[in-house]
């Protein structure tokens, strides 16, 4: 069944009743979401490009000139989507004792020498976008690589024109930097 | 020579009715063919009846064995599941409980069929089978599967099976799971879809062995009794649905409810997310260098990496790769593909397929590519490994699994979708009881953590236990009857949590005072992956919870304590600190902790941590912070440091309070420390990228790498690609 924006920006902000939140998790899901979503968060940011896909809590894939990348709400853009963002983000790794222990003090911390956790930053506005507990040395993780296309096409039955090429581009990134070394 | 009659539909064996439905399938992409399903949705209400009293006699099934069985297990913690089955072996309908054995069951089933049972054992009207073999499908020797055939007149038209967790299956101490445990004898009793009985009773010579073996034959045997009467019950039932709507209606409805639960499955997935590529990792530290065991090769510590890359494909079809896993080991925590299966079909369940309707048509709409031969989920030894703990890696991953698919349903707008989870720690023993009984002793409480956050709004505090939905770990007081303990304190540990926007749930912290035990040993138990390297839980910025814990504690002044009605250990406090409170010896064991011997009046304590938090945390509403400080589930330490509020107490309202202005400058100045601190990703590739060509990495991790790297070429290539390393570096 549908339900309002209201009521969905609510949902989104934590602030729908719970007798009303658990009436949404636990009914039938509504086939309208997605364009509900995405009106709303189209309100909420302050430039205009139309967004695509969000792709987390300050992250949307956008449309710039045909183009599609990865934006922050607050202006700062990411590159291609097929890129995984990250890279182009600000990096704190907590790969000590010290620094570990300013979240996780004491019992609650994790050994320095096998683990790492990594905070990616929103050069622009300083939010924390995501925290990546890994081993030391595993390569950053693309999270999420959507297939935007057949998305729209197949699965919204509304095609986006200029279709990309559903692949992962991030080495090209890392492969520049190693010629920066050279 | 001609082939006999079969016991299967129109004459045909098992085997044959397995074979043909499952070429009907490769041929179709249909379960048994059945291209145009149409028998339910002609009469629906027909249909919805039909199926709701196959659900009725589960759950009845279910509820008989609780009132039969003593085991506190079943009657507690409802450790225990029926599922309902075609005659060649296919999920049809699930009660709730322990839902990851249903599809290993399925395939126990299967196995016999291909064994030829039909013709070799035989299977006829009220025998009983009996399987636990992790070889065959399982997940661990502890969850004991029996087996009921249904027939009408002389046809064998399903089957109905029922697991239940044993507290003892007379593995080597401590415990039903224990760690100290590399090689298949040490698992205690592995029964093979073994005949045990017929005409609905228990061989006594079954009954013989069982008394001889286990220290807990009584619950054994009380267990098989329960199982038995459930089976018996749904199996009557199950003739009167036939008796009622007819055979032909009977096979037919039975085989459309698989193959449109795979078609909802597919259209659910197709509702609910976004296609494309997601990827995660779970690294698995395997502490056995200390364990006592006699196979020297087991001793060892090591660390195996799951990669697990979920393609959600244009069909809706969710497809799970493991490519890049690191090597099997002398250890009882490797995975079996069996395992895979059934803890996926569990998470399933329970998250995306959760209408009652789950059956095998749900994992036909999925596919898990077969890990690689010789990984830590695909080990070619599995018949001479110990099997009682593939928990420790499994658990974790689809924790990891259901954050994954957690993105997918964020991308499209279901954010309440979004959740993860973690598995439990805790604490096994062996010794004697309070009466002066030698038995393994394990309270199933081990099972508890705090579920991630939702996408709207914190995690359920203490609300999470994946292996069942029922998520009561019942009475202490009983528990205390079957293992020689005082229950001190279940309390809400605020520490334990995953911090976000949302913040995780909030894990329980246990304590316990043995009391009463004569020779006992403890080590860990049950889904402890350690945590030197925690799981990457956290969500879109939120945090994942921190280490978990299990804790010895051995006061000096332990009557000088209770005589002057002193308070003991109830609550952790801060973790950096709270040993400063006690007066004694305080030993931090680890999560796989070798054996170690524990005497009356010991303290152990069981630190539970969360799943993952979503979301920056100085993004969370003061309001919700407050809240957690009135409440106790959060500290000043928290508000300060991780949440950036600045909160003080007011003694005379006796609740706390927040600056609104003092905290906007706190966060303000965090933001500047973030954008100062932070560094471009490239200067921190640089740097790390010299450290791997170093090889300047803890041995363990340096070992873990090169075990995925033996197995796989594309793990390697593209850990190369990412680290741009040259072709002809080795790490």
């Amino acid at each position: 069944m549908p339900y309002s924006k209201e009521d969905l920006r609510d949902l989104y902000d934590g602030r729908l009743p719970w007798h009303k939140t658990f009436e949404i998790m636990s009914k039938p899901k509504d086939d309208d979401r997605f364009d509900k979503y995405v009106e709303i968060l189209q309100e909420r940011v302050p430039w205009l490009e139309r967004i695509l896909l969000p792709l987390g809590e300050h992250l949307y894939v956008v449309d710039k000139a045909g183009e599609r990348i990865v934006k922050c709400d607050c202006g700062h853009e990411f590159g291609d989507w097929r890129q995984n963002w990250k890279l182009n983000a600000l990096i704190f790794a907590r790969d000590d004792t010290e620094k570990l222990e300013e979240i996780y003090p004491g019992l609650k911390c994790p050994d320095p020498n096998l683990c790492e956790v990594r905070e990616f930053y929103c050069p622009g506005c300083g939010s924390l976008l995501k925290v990546e507990a890994v081993p030391v040395g595993y390569p950053i993780i693309f999270d999420a690589l959507p297939d935007i296309d057949s998305f729209y096409r197949e699965w919204l039955g509304r095609p986006l024109p200029d279709e990309k090429e559903f692949r992962d581009m991030t080495y090209q990134v890392t492969r520049e930097w190693v010629r920066d070394i050279a | 020579m001609s082939e006999r009659k079969g016991i299967g539909e129109g004459g045909k064996t098992l085997k044959q009715m397995m074979e043909e439905n499952e070429r009907l399938y490769r041929e179709t992409g249909c379960y048994a063919g059945i291209t145009e399903p149409h028998l339910l949705r002609e009469d629906p209400v027909k249909s919805e009846l039909f199926h709701s009293r196959i659900m009725a006699s589960l759950m009845a099934g279910r509820e008989t064995t609780r009132m039969i069985s003593a085991s506190p297990f079943v009657r507690e913690v409802a450790e225990l599941c029926l599922g309902f089955y075609t005659a060649d072996g296919a999920s049809i309908a699930q009660s709730t409980g322990i839902q990851a054995h249903i599809m290993p069951m399925g395939e126990c089933i299967q196995w016999m069929i291909k064994q030829s049972y039909e013709q070799d054992v035989g299977i006829n009207e009220g025998d009983l089978f009996i399987a636990n073999d992790p070889v065959i499908a399982g997940m661990h020797p502890a969850d004991v599967y029996d087996i009921l055939p249904i027939f009408w007149e002389g046809e064998l038209v399903g089957w109905v099976c029922t697991v239940i967790m044993e507290m003892d299956i007379g593995a080597v101490s401590p415990g039903c799971m224990p760690t100290a445990n590399a090689e298949r004898g040490s698992d205690g009793l592995r029964f093979c879809c073994e005949k045990w009985g017929a005409n609905d009773l228990l061989r006594r010579d079954f009954e013989l062995k069982i008394e001889l073996s286990l220290d807990m034959a009584d619950m054994f045997l009380l267990n098989r009794k329960g199982a038995i009467a459930a089976n018996i019950r749904v199996r009557e039932e199950v003739k009167n649905i036939i008796r009622e709507f007819g055979l032909d209606y009977y096979k037919r409805a039975t085989r459309e409810l698989i193959e449109e639960e795979r078609r909802n499955q597919l259209a659910r997935v197709r509702q609910r997310t976004v296609p494309g590529r997601y990827r995660d990792v779970v690294p698995v530290e395997l502490d056995m260098a200390k364990q006592p065991i006699s196979w020297l090769p087991a001793n060892q510590d090591t660390i195996r990496l799951i990669p697990i890359q979920t393609d959600i494909l244009p069909s809706g079809r969710l497809v799970l790769d493991f490519e890049g896993t690191g090597e099997w080991g002398w250890h009882p925590f490797n995975g079996t593909p069996t395992g895979l299966r059934g803890c996926f079909s569990t998470v399933l369940t329970q998250t995306i397929s959760y209408d009652g309707r789950s059956n095998l048509g749900t994992l036909l709409a999925c596919e898990i590519k077969e890990p690689a031969v010789d990984s830590l989920l695909n080990p070619s030894e599995i018949k001479r490994l110990a099997t009682a703990d593939p928990w420790a890696a499994i658990f974790d991953l689809f924790g990891l699994w259901q954050s994954m698919l957690g993105i997918a349903y964020y991308l499209r707008g279901f954010r309440e979708e979004t959740f993860n989870w973690r598995s439990g720690a805790g604490w096994q023993m062996a010794g004697y009881d309070a009466l002066g009984t030698k038995r393994p002793l394990l309270a199933a409480e081990t099972g508890a953590f705090g579920p991630g956050a939702t996408g709207v709004g914190d995690g359920c505090d203490g609300g999470g236990w994946i292996a069942t939905q029922l998520v009561d770990m019942g009475n202490a007081e009983v528990w205390e009857l079957f293992v020689p303990q005082l229950e001190m304190t279940r309390r809400f540990e605020p520490y334990s949590t995953g911090y976000g926007k949302f913040r995780s749930g909030v894990a329980l912290a246990s304590v316990m005072l043995l009391h009463r035990i004569t020779q006992t040993v403890a080590s860990g138990a049950i889904g402890t992956a350690s945590d030197g390297i925690i799981p990457n839980l956290g969500q879109f910025g939120g945090y994942p919870g921190g280490k978990r814990n299990t804790l010895l504690v051995r006061y000096d002044n332990l009557q000088e304590l209770i005589e002057n009605r002193q308070p003991l250990l109830h609550e952790l406090g801060h973790p950096a600190e709270w040993k400063d409170r006690i007066q004694g010896q305080v030993t931090n064991v680890g999560l796989i902790p070798p054996s170690i011997p524990v005497y009356d009046g010991d303290v152990l304590v069981t630190d539970t941590t969360s799943a993952g938090g979503l979301g920056d945390p100085i993004e969370r509403e003061p309001r919700r912070i407050k809240a957690d400080l009135d409440e106790g589930f959060a500290t000043d330490w928290m508000a300060r440091n991780i949440y950036c509020v600045d909160v003080i107490f007011n003694e005379m309202t006796e609740e706390w309070q927040i600056d609104e202005a003092a905290t906007s400058k706190l966060r303000e100045a965090k933001r500047k420390e973030r954008l100062s601190r932070g560094v471009p990703v490239e200067q921190w590739w640089q740097k790390s990228r010299q450290r791997l060509m170093e090889r300047n990495l803890d041995g363990k991790i340096l070992e873990m790498y090169q075990s995925s790297m033996r197995l796989s070429e594309a793990f390697t290539q593209e850990f190369k690609d990412f680290w741009a390393l040259p072709d002809d570096f080795n790490l």
